[in-house]
């Protein structure tokens, strides 16, 4: 009964992302779960495995720590040879441990307080030795979780902590006691070196070629989840942590006074109360993080933007896949999770101008709660420890585990992007149709920022077209040169292949979206106008056509309710169904919920606008304000959610 | 459920209104006894000495365990000193009356501090009528109705009349010889005009030591040695004389009795509109209005963008403090006799207003003013008026004010055939410092404690449940759990430390360089753990384990260095006395230390505590908590 309700929970999910995230028409062409399969581990009764760690061991087996405090050993995780999966407890007690690493015959765990190092010194599989390798402070609040730990190259470990809230600013990310919201180092030996801060909720981290880079959540002074890469000393934007930038030992010299001399820290009293920073609208001259960093280089841009609310909205665990092709054509690149999607993205990095930036792309949703953890078995099955609970997710369970398999079958995706002096290239798993990819109707796109501020999250900003002048399919036909002379530099730089169809069967590609964040932009030869196809499928010569236009410009009188069907382009384009299902509470409240709070369609934009989760008490993460959903749109979602009443 | 618990904070003690002392100066409270109730300013009791038990056998069971002490020490079960402010049942053949309070009472809230010695056996009756026992019960695993705590059985044979007594939720006692503390709510029977019972007695609530023991429980018939087998509206209490020894303090009571208040002529106009205010019901079009026999929200007929005025007439029977509990959603004003006197302008908040009015009998008019504008409250409106000797009467529909259900399903963590740890957020003393660095451990035979990690010490103790994990473990939660049971607390300090001179204080907590955690390692045979520190490079252990009869806590401590200088060890401040067998009773007689190393204690005086120490030099440090 439960794997029925689970299989049926997992279809609607999953065809609701899709009907969210894919622009082709998803029921028609393959899907995620054609390339990759999704098995779900059947858990014990009365254990929960909300996955903080996930790891697999020298002899196969995975570990999984969980936020309730244990360590499970499953032995057979994939349950082959028709046999089910062991789990031994192999530690309890622990303090919310949030990862797992292994070294010479030890686990180590980051609990919320220390950096502990579990041992089974007498060989019956349970650990007896719960070892504090290293004690950092805690002020008690419930947010200052720890996570890791990374292992480094050199055998120290990473760890990251969060940010505490303010009391009466409950929306303030703090910094109470040293070193919240940094990154540590910390060997063996219980030395501790202050690497890096700038952390506002680090949940991800990984390790790319020896290097470390981690992910944050959108939050205050962090306009969108991204990937940032982690070398000492860096400052990521995060201002909390600054606090304890004179301390023995930090890397940085910058301190919040400095800090806030440059830019306004939003704290104002009004009637003797503190008054919650929002966005503004129509800001004049916004900070933007690459502006500051021209004043304090130590701020470290993110080397890839996770564009909130489409690449995710509470990013987690970076693996890079280094199964040398066991889990298909992505080796090398990274998969960052996703908890409140319940998702995996993809991210393929290059260093232009010595710093890391890249591109990145939906890979596959549908998970069963919120993506924690992720690690690789040796036969390439992607393991993923799942957990939604306080926060909510689209997958509807509290916690999980499942694997990833690839099936053997190539996906038609962009394999990755890079940037060029006049645009991109795109390289493909398979062959493209000619026609189609020489097309300039089958590309859109947009570019845009997004702001450096105390409020929560940050909305696109200095949104643009990127209006595409022409393209070059390479003679294997795997890859296309995009030319653009609307490149900007610091800008994601989002566009849609939706035209483009492999030359094998005529199918679109599986994700056609890609979301490039510019950091730099390369030197080299630009393409000469004659190299490049310029050609468009469309009679009319006209303006490239966003796609918000393409969803508008289904012939709709303004005053007529959209139907069901008419409004999806609209909700897809906007991201509201990044959190928000028709029927049912998602991360935010349903639409027909919404619907009942009798809102005109005006204060419905107003709230889009501006929105207001302190009327949501009961939701966990609150709204983002999305100034540029245009404004007949946002009527029109308006009035179509006020049909649902 | 906000004036629930406004409630509960009121009526357990430290509220609006202070409660009744019983004096103990004198006898005068108390009827006529055969003498063996006297009144004495100091009572000791050996937790060791059975009071049925000879003194030669004691003497000598005393030397086996404490070679050390004299021999030629006679000890006897209890002593006292001449005074006043404790109340003893000196019990002995030919004197063991029952003793009775002038005091008749029905519904009452009474609280004491109680001492037995080991063996004994008493009983409070409520009413004379229905008897929590008092009893050594100390380390008993599944506590009866005849433990202490219990609500006593009858001794009826006939069908219908049979009692079979209720035993504790839990086993909350402590050792003998110490006092502990009993919190009771009871509220009488209640009669029709004809005589007839129309509700049974109930304990309300009963605390002892500070954990909930009954919770709600009617006691249909008299129990056991009841002064009368028909039920009253009114009776003493009966303190039981002719088992055994029992020593009472601190005796405080508040007596209740329904509330005579009456309600009346209660109208209402309802409204609607986006109201952001109360004043913006001024001049606002009347939705309806009509008259009601309570104050009922839901006349209003809207889940939101509402707003009401209810007014209606408190015919006051005595002059007295009235006090005025008005739960709601939205913004909400409280008017007497036409002035306002709680008020909060809000449209979307939630709370309760609360006023206190001096009011002379005859009738007073009231208004409530009540305006929402907040989709995701839902409407609440209630009104509760009391007094200091009436039970508060609640003067709303049960639909306008339903009561507050916490619906979250508790997570109970227990320990199986092996210890269980927890780490996670510990209050000191339930509501005090939270402590980062702590971990519960539970034994399988209920004896459990908590331990700080961030500076090396027992925090607390307790027998019986282990611990709730709801508030870690519920939504996204605050990273904490509270123990399950009756915590005997102790002190926040880092107890082992090297002072500069005996007038230094310990460390308030463990700080690197000097302090470091070394975690923890399971005992291979029982599961326990062994804590390790550093402290100024040496390694120090913490075994702590349950004691052979699984009732309380030893900790031995031992070090990896010898002849180390000016090191102290602390284990236990507060009021600290020297008693007869050598041990030590903590802060007025809370709970005992009783060394079995061989260090020589000292008791200091510093910043006004007084502290038990022993010297440190490197040999092991072997203790007792006993409690």
């Amino acid at each position: 009964m439960k794997t029925i309700l689970n299989s049926v929970i997992k279809t609607v999910v999953t065809i609701t992302v899709l009907l969210a995230l894919s622009h082709t028409n998803a029921q028609e062409g393959p899907t995620e779960e054609d390339y990759y399969r999704l098995t779900t581990i059947p858990v014990p009764e009365g254990i929960l495995v909300e996955g903080g760690g996930v790891l697999t061991l020298p002899n196969g087996n995975i570990a999984v720590c969980t936020r309730r405090g244990d360590v499970w050993i499953l032995e057979n995780p994939t349950m082959a040879g028709g046999n089910g999966v062991n789990f031994k407890k192999y530690a309890s007690g622990l303090h919310e441990p949030l990862g797992l690493a292994y070294k010479e015959g030890a686990l180590y765990t980051a609990q919320r307080g220390e950096l502990t190092k579990l041992m089974d010194t007498d060989g019956d599989g349970i650990a007896d030795t719960y070892e504090t390798i290293y004690a950092w402070p805690l002020s008690t609040h419930y947010h200052e979780y720890s996570f890791g730990p990374v292992l480094a190259p050199d055998g120290k470990f990473f760890v990251t902590a969060n940010v505490a809230f303010g009391d009466e600013e409950w929306w303030r990310g703090e910094s109470r006691v040293p070193f919240r919201a940094w990154t540590m180092k910390i060997s063996e030996d219980g030395q501790m070196e202050p690497w890096a801060t700038g952390m506002r909720s680090p949940a991800g981290y990984g390790l790319v070629d020896g290097e470390l880079f981690y992910t944050d959540n959108q939050g205050d002074w962090i306009g969108s989840g991204a990937v940032w890469h982690l070398p000492k000393g860096a400052f990521t934007g995060h201002p909390a942590g600054l606090k304890w930038s004179g301390m023995e030992g930090s890397p940085i010299s910058l301190t919040e006074e400095r800090f806030y001399s440059k830019i306004d820290k939003r704290q104002t009293k009004v009637n003797g109360r503190f008054v919650k920073p929002e966005n503004i609208q129509d800001e004049e001259n916004p900070d933007f993080a690459y502006k500051i960093k021209e004043t304090f280089p130590e701020l470290q841009l993110p080397a890839v933007i996770l564009p909130h609310g489409i690449l995710g909205v509470s990013t987690s665990e970076i693996k890079v896949d280094a199964t040398k092709g066991k889990f298909g054509p992505f080796s090398g690149q990274l998969l960052v999770g996703d908890m409140g999607q319940s998702k995996i993205m993809r991210v393929a990095l290059e260093k232009i101008k010595g710093a890391y930036q890249g591109v990145a792309f939906d890979f596959r949703a549908g998970f069963q709660s919120g993506v924690m953890r992720m690690d690789f078995d040796h036969n390439g099955n992607l393991f993923i420890g799942e957990t939604n609970r306080g926060w909510g997710s689209a997958g509807t369970t509290n916690s999980g585990l499942e694997y990833l398999s690839w099936t053997g079958k190539v996906p038609f995706e962009m394999k990755t992007v890079k940037a060029m002096p006049d645009g991109f290239e795109i390289e493909f798993t398979k062959e493209v149709d000619r026609a189609s990819a020489s097309d300039l109707d089958s590309y859109t796109g947009k570019s845009y920022i997004y702001k450096y501020h105390a409020a929560y999250g940050s909305p696109q900003t200095n949104i643009e077209d990127v209006v595409i002048k022409g393209v070059k399919v390479s003679e294997d036909g795997l890859k296309v040169r995009v030319v653009t002379d609307g490149l900007r530099q610091f800008y994601v730089h989002e566009i849609v292949l939706s035209g483009i169809k492999t030359k094998e069967n005529g199918n679109g590609i599986l994700h056609p979206t890609f979301y490039y964040t510019l950091n730099n932009i390369p030197d080299g030869d630009k393409l000469s106008l004659a190299e490049l196809s310029t050609q468009r499928s469309s009679t009319a010569k006209k303006k490239v056509i966003k796609k918000k236009v393409v969803a508008a410009s289904s012939p709709t009188p303004q005053k007529r309710v959209l139907t069901d069907s008419e409004v999806q382009p609209l909700l897809t384009a906007n991201t509201c169904v990044a959190c928000h299902h028709k029927d049912k509470r998602v991360i935010g409240p349903s639409f027909k919920n919404i619907a009942q709070r009798k809102y005109t369609d005006e204060e419905m934009v107003e709230l889009i606008y501006n929105p207001q989760p302190k009327n949501w008490p009961e939701y966990a993460t609150p709204m983002a304000p999305m100034p540029q959903v245009p404004k007949k749109e946002a009527l029109q979602i308006a009035a179509w959610i006020n049909s649902l009443r | 459920m906000k004036i629930k618990l406004l409630y509960l904070l009121l009526f357990c003690g430290t509220g609006m209104f202070a409660q009744e002392k019983l004096s103990l100066e004198t006898l005068g409270a108390f009827k006529e006894q055969a003498g063996n109730w006297q009144l004495v300013g100091d009572v000791a009791m050996d937790r060791n000495i059975d009071i049925h038990q000879k003194p030669e056998a004691a003497e000598g069971k005393k030397r086996k365990r404490k070679k050390k002490k004299e021999s030629a020490t006679i000890l006897a079960p209890m002593t006292f000193k001449e005074g006043t402010g404790i109340l003893l049942n000196n019990f002995q053949e030919g004197k063991k009356d029952n003793l009775y309070t002038n005091l008749e009472h029905g519904d009452i809230y009474l609280e004491m501090e109680v001492m037995l010695p080991k063996g004994s056996n008493s009983g409070i009756y409520l009413q004379g009528m229905y008897e929590l026992q008092l009893c050594d019960s100390w380390g008993v695993t599944n506590p009866k109705f005849s433990d202490i705590g219990g609500i006593y059985r009858n001794w009826e044979s006939e069908p219908g009349k049979i009692f079979h007594g209720i035993a504790p939720l839990s086993n909350a006692a402590k050792a003998p010889g110490l006092w502990q503390e009993l919190r009771i709510h009871f509220q009488a029977p209640r009669f029709a005009a004809d005589g007839s019972k129309t509700s049974n007695a109930k304990f309300v609530s009963v605390f002892l030591n500070g954990q909930l023991i009954h919770s709600n429980v009617e006691v249909p018939l008299p129990t056991g040695g009841a002064i009368s087998n028909r039920e009253v509206a009114k009776g003493p209490l009966m303190i039981q004389g002719d088992h055994g020894a029992v020593a009472f303090r601190n005796i405080r009571y508040r007596s209740m009795t329904d509330s005579d208040v009456k309600v009346s002529s209660v109208s209402y106009k309802t409204y609607k509109g986006d109201f952001k205010g109360l004043e913006d019901l001024e001049g606002a079009k009347t939705a309806s209005e009509g008259t009601v026999e309570l104050i009922d929200i839901n006349v209003v007929g809207e889940e939101d963008s509402y707003g009401a005025i209810f007014s209606g007439n408190l015919e006051i029977p005595v002059e007295d403090t009235y006090l005025f509990h008005i739960g709601y959603t939205g913004g909400a004003e409280f008017l007497l006799d036409g002035k306002s006197v709680a008020i909060n302008n809000s449209s979307d908040a939630a709370g309760t207003l609360t006023a206190e009015a001096e009011l002379t009998p005859g009738k007073h008019s009231f208004e409530i003013k009540n305006v929402k504008n907040a989709g995701w409250r839902a409407p609440r409106l209630g009104l509760a008026i009391s007094t200091a000797t009436t039970n508060p009467l609640e003067a709303n529909a049960f639909n306008s004010f339903p009561p507050n259900i916490n619906s979250v399903s508790p997570i109970y963590v227990e320990p199986g055939a092996r210890p269980r740890l927890l780490r996670g957020f510990v209050s000191f003393k339930g509501s005090g410092k939270r402590l980062s660095h702590t971990i519960g451990v539970g034994t399988p035979k209920g004896i459990n404690y908590v331990y700080d990690l961030g500076s090396a010490n027992i925090i607390g103790l307790w027998r019986g449940n282990f611990v709730d994990a709801t508030p870690m473990w519920h939504d996204r939660g605050n990273g904490s759990f509270n123990p399950r049971g009756a915590v005997q607390w102790t002190f926040l300090n880092q107890p082992i430390a090297q002072l500069e001179n005996l007038t230094t204080s310990f460390p308030t907590t463990g700080e690197r360089p000097d302090f470091i955690s070394k975690g923890y390692r399971l005992d291979a045979k029982t599961g326990l753990p062994i804590f390790k520190h550093l402290y100024k490079g040496v390694e120090i252990e913490n075994g702590i384990r349950p004691d052979s009869t699984n009732t309380y806590l030893i900790n031995e401590i031992n070090f990896s260095k010898a002849e180390l200088t000016d090191h102290y060890c602390k284990l236990a401040e507060g009021k600290i006395e020297k008693l007869a067998d050598g041990s030590y009773a903590i802060d007025d007689r809370q709970y005992y230390i009783n060394l079995l190393s061989e260090q020589l204690p000292t008791i200091r005086e510093v910043q006004g505590t007084s502290e038990l120490l022993v010297p440190v030099n490197g040999s092991s440090i072997k203790y007792e908590i006993i409690w």
